[in-house]
């Protein structure tokens, strides 16, 4: 799932890229969050005695809870959700998608012989290995947020890739996932941590794709042709290359290709019909809706479809449900507080750069700041900065 | 006697204007970036939800003694800067002192009377600085007032609501808020005093204005009023509120505040 080492070499190459930051301080935002990633989250965590929620007649209900509270916990911080659900997981997926069905097949006969022999540990792990997102669970996470007056949409493809389009098409502020990848289908901005519980106690990390790429030095393509090599979920990666190794030989060779034909052939495989030229492609231009073309509505509650449909077909406590519904009509009323970047633009700062490297490098962020907020509605007057700071303006 | 490569060097006669500078400032933005060049010292900062931002300028002009061969930018927390600050009198001589390629910026306060001097070192910290553009605004309506008004108004509404709407009129300006417990308004119409300038309320209006704003944000401003008898709303439809607090000669406290749309808007 995601990138192999990715957030360890961001923090190692480009610790600038990452902020912390308290939740409270993304209100007003619209995020667009990865439904699928979460989901799976929500049936690993949302538990009790190891095993997941369930109302009277059986059926599981953690996926229910956690969408419902994590939502809540963002609309109580005035943040506007907006989640995208995987439509149909991409061709070059697939032979992932067969290890993972291995893995579940492993995983049920190692859980059998757990419950024989009785560990308990044992019976929590392996039935966490088996937690599967159905196409049911979806659709009542679907039917879940209809009533709760929260947009969301199927992504053409994979989710993750629909976020960035979002992102980039000024829709939304940033990718919400644990995923990485995000930032190689290029989100501009990825927050980690938006999903989790409160009782964490986890700040919201947030990552920005072009600090990422001015602090490697390298260009969008580098970076997904890095990311390959890392490892990721449409191809294998090769055995022996770790991320460091990975770093150096992009570094080195400028790009993958280049990098593939100076390797030690002996000392690392690469694996047979390696499609790493369609992985790159699916990357730079994934399948996905055109942002301009979607709209989204954050709506008022329909508290009796909620109380009928959570309470009474699903046996969640009414009490808890009413109240935490209060929150959610709270935040429908009154106006929204705006945000100095709507209105005035940022001077980008480039610290000091005197050499002809910094400057290239300098250069490079600029365009990727560009790239990622090309579509941004900017107020017009906002364009021309009359005013920056003397010193800031000396440098430049 | 200053080293031979001191940078920065500036002194302030007494240390009033300073504390009160960064006793205004310090609890809405943290850490923030002194930014030396040869014209004087600013710093622009926004607070951390991004909704206000500060832009403070003191001129070169405004010191007894000023010097910067370089631009320098001084990375401080305004916390440690104020708590530097409580050491020295308010008529003691302040002076401030940078060495090129040092971690610390040095203080020296020094009473008028040449018995006690005491000197500070505060490290600098690496800050990430985002500088915003301000640009350039034709404001529909300029109100200037005493800024012991404005205190006093933001103040009283906040005992009611979260938000005041402020509109401004030809002749009169009105503060408006509603809370849970009720509401409350207040209107200020516009005054001459040919004897007492800083008592006037002056409002140049080349078209009508109503927005709205958080009070918490306001309140954090109106700690600038000790700094200046009056202060300046600049606003524009659509447009941040700006809180000028000038210190003639010295220089000014700008806080630029973000309005609160209506959702409605938003969505569309």
């Amino acid at each position: 799932m995601g990138i192999k080492d990715l957030s360890k070499l961001i923090a190692e190459h480009a610790a600038g890229a990452i902020k912390e930051n308290e939740m409270k301080n993304y209100f007003g935002r619209k995020v667009a969050i990865d439904a699928s990633m979460a989901l799976y989250q929500f049936m690993i965590a949302v538990r009790q005695e190891g095993d997941f929620l369930t109302n009277e007649a059986g059926e599981v209900t953690s996926h229910l809870l956690g969408m419902f509270h994590r939502t809540i916990r963002m609309v109580d911080q005035g943040i506007k959700p907006l989640w995208v659900f995987d439509g149909t997981p991409p061709e070059l997926k697939s032979a992932t998608l067969e290890k993972r069905k291995e893995r579940r097949g492993d995983a049920e006969k190692n859980l059998e012989e757990a419950k024989e022999t009785g560990g308990d540990v044992e019976i929590e792990k392996f039935s966490r290995r088996l937690v599967k997102i159905t196409k049911e669970h979806n659709d009542e996470a679907k039917k879940l947020l209809k009533l709760m007056g929260i947009p969301f949409m199927t992504a053409p493809s994979e989710a993750e890739a629909q976020c960035a389009a979002l992102v980039r098409g000024g829709v939304v502020y940033a990718t919400a996932t644990e995923d990485m990848d995000a930032l190689t289908f290029a989100s501009s901005i990825l927050l980690r941590h938006m999903t989790f519980s409160e009782a964490k106690k986890m700040p919201i990390q947030e990552f920005h794709l072009a600090k990422v790429l001015e602090g490697f030095g390298m260009t969008q393509d580098q970076f997904i042709d890095l990311c390959i090599l890392l490892g990721c979920d449409y191809c294998d990666k090769i055995k022996g290359i770790g991320p460091n190794k990975a770093f150096t030989l992009i570094k080195e060779h400028g790009n993958l290709e280049a990098a593939l034909k100076s390797l030690d052939k002996k000392k690392y495989q690469v694996p047979e019909d390696w499609p790493y030229e369609a992985v790159q492609a699916y990357f730079r231009a994934p399948e996905v809706a055109a942002p301009a073309d979607l709209t989204f509505k954050w709506e008022a509650p329909d508290e009796a479809g909620l109380i009928q449909f959570l309470c009474t077909e699903k046996g969640f406590a009414e009490e808890r449900v009413r109240k935490n519904m209060e929150k959610l009509k709270k935040q429908k009323s009154g106006p929204v507080q705006g945000r100095m970047e709507d209105y005035f633009k940022a001077i980008p700062a480039s610290p000091k750069p005197s050499t002809s490297k910094d400057l290239a490098k300098a250069k490079l962020a600029e365009d990727m700041k560009n790239f990622g907020t090309l579509k941004n509605k900017r107020k017009p007057d906002a364009k021309s900065p009359s005013k920056p700071s003397s010193a800031k303006k000396a440098k430049r | 006697m200053p080293a031979s490569n001191t940078v920065f060097e500036a002194k302030w006669d007494h240390a009033s204007t300073l504390k009160k500078v960064i006793d205004a400032v310090k609890d809405l933005i943290g850490d923030t970036s002194w930014d030396c060049t040869n014209t004087g010292m600013s710093l622009q900062s926004m607070d951390s939800s991004h909704v206000a931002l500060v832009h403070v300028l003191l001129k070169s002009e405004g010191f007894e003694s000023y010097r910067c061969d370089r631009n320098v930018s001084m990375g401080i927390s305004l916390n440690s800067m104020a708590k530097v600050l409580k050491c020295a009198g308010n008529d003691d001589s302040v002076t401030l002192r940078h060495e090129s390629e040092s971690s610390v910026v040095n203080f020296a306060f020094e009473s008028h009377k040449e018995e006690r001097v005491s000197e500070f070192e505060l490290k600098l910290m690496n800050i990430d600085t985002e500088h915003l553009g301000i640009p350039e605004t034709e404001y529909d309506s300029i109100i200037k007032m005493p800024s012991a008004d404005l205190r006093r108004t933001c103040a009283d509404l906040s005992q009611f609501g979260d938000s005041v709407t402020i509109s401004c009129a030809k002749s009169d300006v009105r503060f408006e808020t509603s809370g849970d417990i009720g509401t409350g308004n207040v209107r200020l119409s516009a005054r001459g005093s040919s004897d007492k300038p800083e008592t006037e309320i002056a409002i140049e209006m080349i078209n009508p204005v109503s927005l709205t704003f958080a009070l918490k944000y306001l309140n954090f401003f109106t700690k600038a009023a000790p700094l200046s008898d009056t202060v300046k709303l600049c606003m524009s439809n659509n447009h941040p509120l700006c809180v000028e607090f000038p210190m003639p000669e010295v220089g000014y406290i700008r806080y630029y505040l973000a309005p609160k749309i209506d959702e409605e808007q938003d969505n569309e």
